[in-house]
């Protein structure tokens, strides 16, 4: 008998077309329960930032994304201030008379706050989603300047005061593991990879997502994504590749893959020209693999 | 009655689950009160009674921090179970009065003595295993040599944790700079002159983000030969890390192979690369190659903010003098000079005592880079700086 938790999470998900396995609805289910942020690393393209967004939809709660970029800092992170609407508002200010003190809190006041993400998550009106993506390409210093927020739930704005989290929001932090997150976050949060899926599960999350596609082309083109998974490629292309392509399959009306539509269509799947120059080269290897594995399928 | 049996089989379930918490712990996971809190806190969750794979992954979402300890989980869990059942039923056995059979049994079970002797408290035993465990930890003291595929993306991982920390070691100390200077007061001024003096737009600094330049010189003499799937890599790794790298190669003259590297793929520019350098495994002669860079590039390429990065075993057939010389004029016009030996690390190895002893002084980082452990030495020294 399945556990009414996990079941509930799992149907969510469904009803979202999230594809799901035991491991990620555990995982879910946990951070909700414990109200822990949930870490997710796994190469791109496995549909770790969509988590996030079926995660936001099936709680009905709004989304918060903060995208993580090298050099990303805490004002950019946090919150500023309005600078040119405070200047506007002060010389508009001039004729009356009222006191600098008066002016002084008028022009400090929430209206010329300019929340960014963080800021925006801990205030919101209800518990948000918040997505952190891609941590590991900020700084390291931004990294614990996080988990500062992530264990107070509080900023600090010195004009203001400290302003404490109305609800706590369930966090979800993306890395691609380019670089290796400190041991201190990892602590702070349960831990989820998710790799590329299985042959069955791509095949399911493709008739999900390209709901009109051939059944046989959509078992093609996982056949054919998961033998490139194997050989050598700079960029390996994950499951956003996959339905991408099948989509672009599928509104061109093709019902099987041939050598030539892989050929001219190549590009919609491998993003980096060596590895495209790679696969044309090694293009009929790869399709004997293929063939022969659909062959027996139709047996 | 009933709910008496309930508390006290939860409390038993408790109780084993900070006994597996405890025995993961031996086995290198770092695990403190808070993971326990939290492992007991979703078993509630959960209920004692969910299925058995839940029960597991329930565990494992919780006390894992890593995809290595997620692969190292399963077995552990697995492990701790069955002999934890084992030692429940032996102990009902042996209060049969059947000790003989349970000896036996506990005999031929290794495994089964050393949980049951660490259940008792003796983890003796258990960290000399800890040490040989982890897959990842034997790796450490494997050469390059040796390495298989799979090994050696692991090993790229590490390289380019170097490279990214040799690239941001100094940015901290621009972190104060950064914080006070945001507002460029003057452009501010400046710029709103022209208004009258009415401050509307406001101008923002920031310290650049300043990359370090990196020199690499790298040995390609044939006692290097070994090591050449390494050097590759390296060379590879600190290419896509850095923007502005030098890289040149040396056996008994120097050669810039910058240009070469640029724009193509790489593994197939070296391996070109090692056909037309002329003497690429041949001999060594470190002194002169180096006195070949202070004399055209060093004034160029080397100030305070290059790292001199050389790659070499330090057997030295030619001058030590002009080795000595050479490393004194870099060393006083770069940031840094890091030296990494590849063979340092093996045990037939013996240094050209001369050559290194005359470069030692002018080496701000000397490092053995033989396998991935030393690697991992060389990332957390980096950091520490």
């Amino acid at each position: 008998m399945e556990h009414s938790g996990l079941a509930h999470i799992k149907d969510l998900l469904q009803k979202q077309a999230y594809v799901t396995e035991p491991s990620i609805v555990m995982s879910i289910f946990l951070a909700k329960q414990l109200k822990k942020p949930l870490l997710i690393e796994g190469p791109a393209g496995v549909g770790k930032t969509e988590i996030a967004k079926v995660m936001a939809k099936a709680l009905e709660t709004d989304l918060i994304r903060l995208q993580c970029y090298e050099g990303l800092d805490a004002p950019q992170a946090l919150y500023e201030w309005n600078y040119q609407h405070q200047l506007l508002h002060l010389k508009m200010d001039e004729q009356t008379d009222s006191s600098l003190e008066e002016k002084e809190k008028n022009i400090f006041s929430d209206k010329f706050l300019l929340k960014r993400p963080l800021l925006q998550a801990i205030t919101h009106h209800q518990a948000p989603v918040l997505l952190i993506d891609e941590i590991d390409r900020a700084d390291e210093e931004f990294e614990s300047f996080l988990l500062e927020l992530l264990s107070d739930w509080q900023i600090s704005i010195p004009e203001i005061g400290t302003i404490q989290a109305t609800h706590i929001p369930q966090v979800i932090v993306t890395s691609n593991r380019v670089r290796e997150l400190s041991e201190a976050l990892r602590r702070r949060c349960l831990y989820l990879y998710i790799s590329y899926p299985t042959f069955e599960k791509e095949v399911q999350i493709v008739q999900q997502k390209v709901p009109g596609i051939d059944d046989r082309l959509g078992q093609q083109i996982c056949l054919f994504m998961q033998e490139l998974r194997k050989t050598k490629l700079d960029k390996i292309p994950g499951v956003a590749e996959t339905l991408d392509w099948a989509q672009a399959l599928a509104a061109l009306h093709i019902d099987h893959l041939d050598k030539e539509i892989v050929e001219s269509t190549l590009g919609i799947v491998l993003k980096d020209w060596q590895d495209i120059r790679q696969t044309q080269l090694s293009l009929s290897e790869l399709f004997e693999k293929v063939g022969a594995i659909s062959k027996l399928d139709q047996l | 009655m009933a709910q008496k049996e309930l508390i006290k089989r939860r409390t038993a379930l408790s109780a084993n689950i900070i006994g597996f918490c405890r025995f993961i712990r031996q086995k290198g996971f770092r695990i403190g009160p808070i993971e326990e809190v939290d492992a007991l806190k979703a078993i509630e969750i959960l209920q004692p009674y969910a299925a058995p794979q839940d029960f597991q992954l329930c565990m494992k979402t919780v006390l894992c921090r890593s995809l290595q300890q997620q692969r190292k989980f399963d077995e552990l869990y697995r492990q701790y179970w069955t002999e934890l059942e084992k030692a429940v039923d032996s102990k009902v056995v042996e209060s049969e009065g059947d000790g003989q059979k349970s000896k036996n049994s506990a005999s031929q079970q290794p495994s089964f003595q050393a949980l049951k002797s660490w259940l008792q408290g003796n983890t003796q035993a258990e960290k000399e295993e800890v040490a040989t465990y982890s897959a990842f930890e034997a790796m450490g003291q494997k050469d390059f040599s040796t390495f298989s595929e799979d090994e050696l993306t692991e090993v790229l991982q590490l390289i380019q944790m170097i490279a990214r920390s040799l690239a941001f070691q100094f940015s901290r100390r621009q972190k104060k700079a950064k914080r006070s200077a945001r507002l460029d007061l003057r452009r501010t001024l400046r710029l709103n002159l022209r208004r009258g003096g009415e401050i509307m737009d406001l101008a923002f600094q920031k310290p650049p983000r300043n990359k370090r330049k990196i020199v690499l010189l790298c040995d390609v003499s044939k006692s290097m030969d070994l090591y050449s799937q390494f050097l590759i890599q390296f060379i590879y790794a600190f290419q896509n890390a850095y923007r502005s790298i030098e890289t040149f190669v040396f056996s008994t003259s120097l050669h810039r192979v910058s240009q070469q590297l640029k724009d193509k793929d790489y593994k197939e520019a070296l391996t070109e690369l090692s056909q037309s350098v002329p003497d690429w495994s041949g001999g060594t002669r470190i002194g002169e190659s180096l006195t070949t860079f202070c004399k055209d590039y060093a004034s160029k390429m080397l100030n305070r903010n290059t790292i001199v990065l050389i790659l070499s075993d330090g057997w030295d057939t030619g001058n030590v003098d002009a080795l000595k010389t050479s490393m004194k004029q870099i060393h006083s016009k770069a940031a840094k000079v890091i030296w990494l030996n590849p063979l340092a690390g093996n045990p037939a190895f013996e240094p050209s005592v001369q050559g290194m002893t005359a470069a030692m002084p002018y080496i701000d980082i000397f490092a053995s880079a033989h396998n991935a452990a030393s690697l991992r030495k060389i990332v957390s020294h980096l950091r520490k700086r």
